[in-house]
């Protein structure tokens, strides 16, 4: 353990961690350090950094140079980590993760499963820095490919270098960024505007808002850079304003940027001007479509226009505009740094370089990972994500959000690519990434986006408002129990026409959903209609729990967990529940270890 | 409904030049303010940026985070992201429509809380999260619902359903 | 440059919409949102056809579809229909009662709706065509309210305008007659608001609202014979021009 020189110690504040106070950890650290008489020629730091990743375990501490890696942290732990590591360079046990491959506790993260897999690109120095700090962006290399673009590079040069990096756009479709740049530069017309899309509105993703929150600088050196490859002076950063941590570090990032020469009039002397200023969004999913974004930002309705005009030659107030996404414009400073050779050298053929991802539902670690493209499902899942949580069956995963799909136990070992999640009928998303166990019904996830869609569609063309009205009406009643046997045609036939009859991307998207649960669950849907049925317990109209008699140990568990009253015996005799008391929460299934709570249909005849 | 002095909205119109671009931003600022979007100052704005107020209704009413009706003084916000929904947050919101007889997108009578339903906070590791004026409760059951709202002094209706 | 629609030769300009040189060749593509004194709204998606460019096939919506190439355009083709047949399952679901959408029902072969809960009195289809003409006129006083499935339309907070004029433009464009306007013993009823109807000085009959009337003499100068109806209008700018012949 190193006893000289420098010691910093890195709290997160991702929004995980914050969630379970933190800050509190951290103000209370910066507290007891002070008060604690620590050998002046160790200079201890503390700071408050951007998302670690493991935020199943948050909150993370973490201690470099000793590479000390604790989890769950609370304000009372505090003086023994001050005690023990701080001043007598012993590791706090009990504060260690558990690696459950080597079933024992690990001091390093790089000995984790988690870490270990992952390759951090757009996410360097997310959780490495403060970022609040310039100072610490640059000490890790920041802003020196900016210097080297201005001072050596044409624009010509910096588009040929990331076309050839391959790197495509990370905001859903993967559109080549390159060639994106290229088709702006090439048009004659002034001024051009370039654009940050911050507006992650997928439910189950917060890949954008860390990288905003953690590292805002990479975002706005990739900013500049593609501002002087397509002769931009002018940018804008359009951010959810429900995101405030990641608006306030953006905001503080510009100013210091500004003040350093990196950002406003005569950048590094290179005499290229450009600026760049935060919008906030208003609070619509439709927004992330890059026109209506831009509608936005002219301060009208946010509602789309059709395409055929690209926004490279009419954008933002009818000029020509590039529109990049958070993580991708995080990508373009590594690219120009290390070069296209190498950052082609990372992924799949058609997909080069890495992909962030959210990790959350069933799985035991939800966080925030990267990986490069082409890693499979499964060891995402079940590498980095540690499995199923509470052993239960993997059952899907849902990539893209509400325009993504769910992907079925028999695809698991399908690479992480564009093309190869297209071709699965989802698609690659932002990076939300949703696992499902058995107890999530398909037929339900399929419902609960639909709803989400129906409220945020702009409704402005007929397929996207109607069809996703109806899909969303035909759903609730199968959910219900009044499901009719044309159902499924129906959705299925709505669903093709909305994939290429709506006017954007949001609702040419809409109906995948639908569409992949049907063409992987298509028995789920069948035993809602059909059987009036719910297989996975979650349609409570179609759902009554009971106890299996032969395989009730008689233990009591569900009992105790019942909050209704509901489950009736006495222990060490089977149990049973009455089903009028019964609300249907599931809780005495989730609990049971020996599989004896059942699920049976409305229609009591039905076995 | 207290008579509320509007003479503020004026120094926040001012902080921004008369330009359709910024009109998302003042709204937001008014809102944050106000708790909702006061016509008398929707019509202040009118006149400000030179926009119909037809325009100004039109994306008063788009944007979510905007609201033409006064919210309560603290904002409930209950995560129903694809996480918090795979971790129950309707029972979540079902406890609250019980403690504090309200629906989602409503206010109690006494003016204090209102709740909403939001799409993802970004704070799927720790799900299901509620928000209460930007503080953060993460892995909430419905049993520590009660708990939390305390938290914001008694409850209104506290004697009559006990 | 030429482009073929439906095995047809067509002569097209750089730029041209592909529905206008469609109708330009006797063409027929269904529209409802489709004005042709407006730019086109492309958000009834009846009018979408395939476009064939090389090995690449795809679904535009030919109002707003731009042809800058020489391609190859399928108005009719089963994929089409079926799709345009969904829409107007959609539209018909939505408007059940309304004429026209009832007669596009019976033009593609569908029966009526029974599957979705259905709102007898609505009529509105959401174009948003007459958002457009009001905005035309110059006028702002209607516009699209909430957004996705609760969007309609409508004056601020659905009351009556200060600003409308009465002029009816909106209930003019409206492919689906979903406005209410409606004139009676000279009053002219139309978004919860009265207007006073003016006669024409020359056959008496009455034409428009006072308020438009003064609108348009302010915009376009008293001498524009603002107090003609149309028809008497014509006429008197007919007979000024063969006066000026006869001399």
């Amino acid at each position: 353990m190193s006893k000289h020189g420098n010691r910093t110690i890195l709290v997160c504040c991702g929004p995980g961690c914050l969630s379970n106070h933190s800050m509190d950890v951290y103000e209370e650290l910066k507290a007891r350090i002070s008060q604690a008489k620590i050998k002046a020629e160790v200079k201890t730091e503390v700071k408050a950094t951007g998302c670690h990743g493991l935020c199943e375990k948050g909150p993370l501490v973490r201690i470099e140079p000793d590479d000390i890696f604790y989890t769950g942290v609370k304000v009372s732990d505090v003086p023994e980590i001050v005690e023990k590591t701080l001043l007598n360079h012993q590791v706090v046990e009990k504060l260690l993760y558990h690696e459950p491959s080597v079933g024992r506790k690990v001091i390093s993260p790089k000995q984790t499963r988690f870490y270990k897999k992952q390759m951090k690109l757009a996410l360097r120095n997310v959780g490495e820095i403060d970022p609040s700090s310039i100072e610490d962006y640059i000490h890790r290399g920041g802003y020196k490919a900016l210097g080297r673009v201005l001072s050596e590079l044409s624009p010509d040069e910096v588009i040929t270098e990331i076309e050839k990096s391959g790197l495509r756009g990370r905001g859903g479709a993967g559109f080549p960024t390159g060639w994106k740049w290229r088709q702006c530069a090439r048009m004659q017309y002034y001024p051009k505007y370039v654009i940050c899309n911050g507006d992650e509105g997928d439910p189950g993703a917060f890949m954008d808002r860390c990288i905003m929150e953690g590292d805002p600088h990479s975002v706005i050196e990739g900013m500049v850079i593609g501002a002087y490859a397509v002769g931009s002076h002018e940018g804008f950063i359009y951010i959810r304003d429900e995101y405030f941590l990641a608006i306030r570090n953006m905001s503080h990032a510009i100013e210091q940027a500004r003040d350093k020469g990196f950002l406003g009039k005569n950048i590094l002397g290179s005499n290229f001007d450009f600026d760049v200023q935060i919008v906030r969004g208003g609070g619509a999913f439709v927004c992330g479509e890059s026109t209506a974004l831009m509608a936005s930002i002219e301060g009208k309705v946010g509602e789309p226009r059709a395409k055929y005009i690209r926004s490279v030659e009419r954008g933002l107030w009818g000029k020509p505009t590039v529109l990049n996404n958070v993580e991708t414009w995080a990508n373009v400073p590594v690219i120009m740094d290390r070069g296209a050779e190498w950052f082609s050298s990372i992924g799949t053929e058609n997909s080069k370089g890495t992909k962030v991802f959210s990790l959350v539902g069933k799985v035991q670690n939800t966080g925030l990972i990267e990986v490069p493209m082409g890693m499979t499902l499964r060891e995402i899942i079940f590498d980095i994500g540690g499995g199923i949580a509470g052993g239960r069956k993997f059952k899907a995963v849902q990539t893209g959000g509400p325009s993504g799909g769910c992907i079925p136990e028999s695809l698991i070992d399908l690479p992480v690519d564009f093309d190869s999640l297209n071709n699965a009928g989802s698609m690659m998303g932002s990076g939300g990434m949703i696992v499902m166990d058995d107890r999530t019904c398909m037929v339900d996830v399929a419902r609960f986006y639909l709803t989400f869609l129906s409220e945020e569609s702009c409704g402005k063309c007929v397929p996207c408002r109607e069809g996703i009205r109806r899909m969303l009406e035909i759903l609730n009643e199968i959910c219900e129990g009044r499901g009719q046997p044309d159902d499924l045609d129906t959705l299925a036939e709505l669903g093709e026409m909305l994939k290429e009859a709506s006017l954007c991307g949001l609702g040419k998207s809409a109906p995948n959903p639908v569409l992949t649960t049907l063409r992987y669950f298509k028995d789920e849907y069948l035993a809602h209609v059909n059987e009036k049925t719910c297989p996975a317990g979650v349609c409570k109209n179609l759902t009554v729990y009971y106890i299996d008699e032969s395989q009730c140990k008689g233990c009591g568990l569900c009992q105790k967990n019942c909050p209704s009253h509901a489950v009736e015996g006495q222990r060490g005799q089977p149990f049973a529940i009455d089903e009028t008391k019964c609300i249907k929460c599931g809780s005495c299934m989730d609990v049971c270890r020996f599989g004896a709570v059942r699920i049976r249909g409305r229609d009591k005849s039905w076995k | 409904m207290e008579l509320k002095d509007f003479s503020y909205a004026r120094t926040i119109l001012e902080q921004y030049p008369p330009e359709r671009r910024f009109l998302l931003a003042i709204l937001q600022d008014i809102q944050k303010h106000y708790n909702y979007i006061p016509r008398p100052i929707l019509e202040m704005l009118r006149d400000y940026l030179d926009v119909p107020l037809s325009k100004l209704y039109s994306v008063a009413t788009f944007y979510k985070a905007l609201s033409l009706k006064p919210k309560g003084r603290y904002v409930i916000k209950v995560c129903d992201g694809t996480a918090c929904h795979l971790k129950s947050s309707q029972s979540i919101i079902d406890e609250i429509k019980k403690v504090l007889k309200i629906v989602p997108g409503s206010t109690t009578g006494d003016g204090k809380f209102s709740l909403e339903t939001v799409n993802c906070l970004g704070s799927c590791a720790v799900s299901p999260v509620m928000v209460i004026n930007d503080r953060f409760y993460g892995r909430v059951t419905p049993s520590r619902v009660r708990e939390i709202l305390e938290e914001y002094g008694r409850l209104e209706n506290e004697q009559t359903w006990k | 440059m030429e482009i073929i629609i439906d095995g047809k030769k067509c002569e097209a300009q750089y730029g041209e919409y592909l529905l206008d040189i469609a109708r330009k060749n006797g063409i027929h593509i269904p529209t409802l949102c489709h004005s042709d004194a407006l730019p086109g709204q492309a958000t009834c998606r009846l009018c979408i056809v395939e476009v064939v460019e090389g090995s690449r096939r795809r679904v535009v919506t030919s109002c707003v579809f731009p042809v800058t190439r020489e391609v190859e355009v399928f108005t009719n083709s089963e994929k089409i229909r079926r799709m345009r047949k969904n829409i107007i399952r959609l539209l018909s679901a939505r408007a059940p009662k309304n004429e026209f959408i009832q007669k596009l029902r019976e033009e593609y072969g569908l029966l009526q709706e029974t599957r979705f809960a259905v709102d007898e009195k609505e009529n509105c289809i959401l174009c948003g065509l007459c958002v457009r003409a009001c905005e035309e006129m110059g006028i702002f006083a209607i516009s699209t309210v909430n957004r996705g499935i609760e969007k309609k339309v409508s004056t601020p907070f659905d009351e009556a305008s200060d600003v409308c004029i009465g002029c009816g433009a909106c209930a003019f464009v409206c492919p689906t007659r979903a406005i209410n306007i409606m004139d009676e013993n000279g009053v002219r009823h139309l978004w919860n608001k009265e207007f006073q109807l003016v006669k024409c000085q020359k056959c008496g009959e009455y034409f428009t609202t006072r308020e438009h009337q003064e609108y348009m003499k302010q915009k376009f100068g008293e001498d524009n014979n603002y107090t003609l109806c149309e028809k008497c209008r014509k006429k008197a700018a007919g007979e000024k021009m063969a006066e000026c012949y006869r001399i």
